[in-house]
């Protein structure tokens, strides 16, 4: 399985919001798992595409300043319905600060006109360098695989 | 890889408190794909180990007759990252239970440092969620990897200690 | 010990913040549990067991709003009406509200307007009020 959860960046505007979409597949390996008799994609899964948006948000905004973008917290997250596989889901994901090492944000995805989640959370982003110059060769490697990703999942001609 | 982010139960006292393990190691592949270059347990991922440490205490609350079902995050606040080797401890508290939900507050602790707090509300589907169709047997306790963890609840003694002196 | 009405106020307003995740200045008296707070079912869940917390008390799901199955009972609610039957068991269920208005023109879409902040306080300061020993879980 690939930790990669969304597959297309739909729309951007820097700084403020972003649009993205997954599809579920029974492809996918921890659907047999969850569940057996009635695969679901798992909540955490859906709050992290989330996740995955808003950081390619931060990422894209500060152009890609920091390797680390991660969840610091995650609060009032709710989800209203499940998502089988053969569906798709949009996310939609508003800034409502974006700092230089911290970001906060209204997220909501959709599938089929149907809410299937709304969460609200806040980012941290840094380097590994800042605590241990060391690891900077390792933060580029980071940034340099990440910028690889975000060719593939968001073309600015669609 | 299969879908069960706890490996075994060390505590369990029914109805009130559960504490799980997870060994957090460098052949699990969603390691290498969240920073790549750099390995660490993604939070989502540490949100399910806690929901299924938590989901458990509350099913067998039940005797696991209601399909209890992550229905919010209440919060969940991380305080510093999980990386390979790490062997991290969750504990669950049950805070409520009802006939048609229950809440729990939760600590994700690396020895003795404190690395996230996540508290959480589930529901038990049949009592909620009308109109939308699931499956009448119980698909959430049912099979798969999450029996081979019940299992482990056998080993965990009647004060709620692993009864072969692990912990 | 005895809480006043403010403090019953304040304390329904942290609770309906963390719940909610909306502003303290969203909350206000007035302000619909589901329309102005965006209240779902399941956040009516955690707000019970949130000022079960917050008050000592037990409190039934059904004392503060009614639960998914309330809906879907044809007896108690069809073509996007309360029935009768459905009016006078809520009116049982919920005696700190005020159905009068809504009786006129008994149509579901309007029932979440009764839903409010202050509903939730009368609510509570009718229950603290019962005494010591009403409600302990």
């Amino acid at each position: 399985m690939r930790f990669i959860l969304i597959d297309k960046v739909l729309a951007l505007e820097p700084g403020r919001s972003i649009k993205a979409v997954k599809t579920v597949s029974l492809a996918e390996e921890y659907l047999a798992d969850h569940f057996p008799t009635f695969p679901v994609l798992p909540g955490v899964l859906i709050l992290g595409g989330l996740i995955e948006a808003a950081s390619w948000l931060v990422r894209a905004t500060e152009r890609f300043a920091h390797s680390m973008v991660l969840l610091e917290q995650a609060r009032n997250v709710r989800y209203k319905s499940f998502l089988a596989p053969g569906s798709q889901v949009e996310y939609k994901v508003d800034a409502d600060r974006i700092e230089q090492d911290l970001s906060s944000f209204i997220g909501e995805g959709t599938s089929g006109g149907q809410s299937i989640v709304e969460a609200r959370f806040v980012l941290r982003h840094f380097n590994l360098a800042d605590k241990d110059p060391r690891l900077a060769g390792i933060d580029a490697q980071v940034i340099q695989a990440l910028k690889d990703r975000w060719r593939l999942i968001f073309t600015d001609s669609h | 890889m299969r879908w069960i982010w706890i490996d075994r139960f060390v505590e369990f006292d029914p109805g009130k408190r559960a504490v799980a393990v997870k060994c957090v190691s460098l052949a699990e592949e969603h390691l290498h794909d969240y920073m790549p270059g750099f390995p660490i347990m993604p939070e989502c991922l540490i949100i399910e180990a806690m929901a299924q440490t938590a989901g458990i205490l509350v099913g067998q609350a039940g005797d696991f007759r209601q399909k209890v079902i992550l229905a919010k995050i209440r919060r969940a606040i991380f305080y510093d990252l999980i990386r390979p080797a790490d062997v991290i401890h969750l504990e669950a508290v049950m805070d409520s239970y009802t006939i048609e939900a229950a809440s729990t507050s939760g600590t994700v602790r690396r020895a003795d440092q404190v690395v996230a707090h996540i508290d959480l509300l589930f529901s038990h589907i049949d009592q909620n969620l009308s109109g939308i169709r699931f499956p009448e047997e119980n698909f959430v306790f049912g099979q798969g990897p999450i029996q081979a963890l019940l299992q482990t609840l056998v080993c965990v003694g009647p004060l709620g200690q692993a009864e072969d002196g692990r912990s | 010990m005895p809480k006043t009405g403010e403090e019953i106020y304040q304390t329904v307003k942290e609770v309906l913040v963390d719940a909610l995740g909306v502003d303290e200045q969203d909350v206000t008296p007035k302000a619909r549990l589901m329309a102005d707070l965006g209240a779902e079912s399941i956040d009516f869940l955690d707000i019970v067991f949130r000022l079960e917390k917050a008050f000592s008390i037990k409190i039934a799901r059904e004392e503060i709003f009614p639960g998914d199955g309330f809906f879907s009972d044809s007896q108690l609610a069809s073509d996007g009406r309360l029935t009768e039957k459905g009016l006078s068991l809520l009116k049982k269920q919920l005696p700190h509200i005020d159905f009068s208005e809504f009786e006129k023109d008994p149509r579901l879409s309007r029932l979440g307007d009764l839903f409010t902040v202050e509903a939730v306080v009368r609510f509570l300061e009718h229950k603290l009020s019962e005494g010591p020993s009403a409600g302990q879980p």
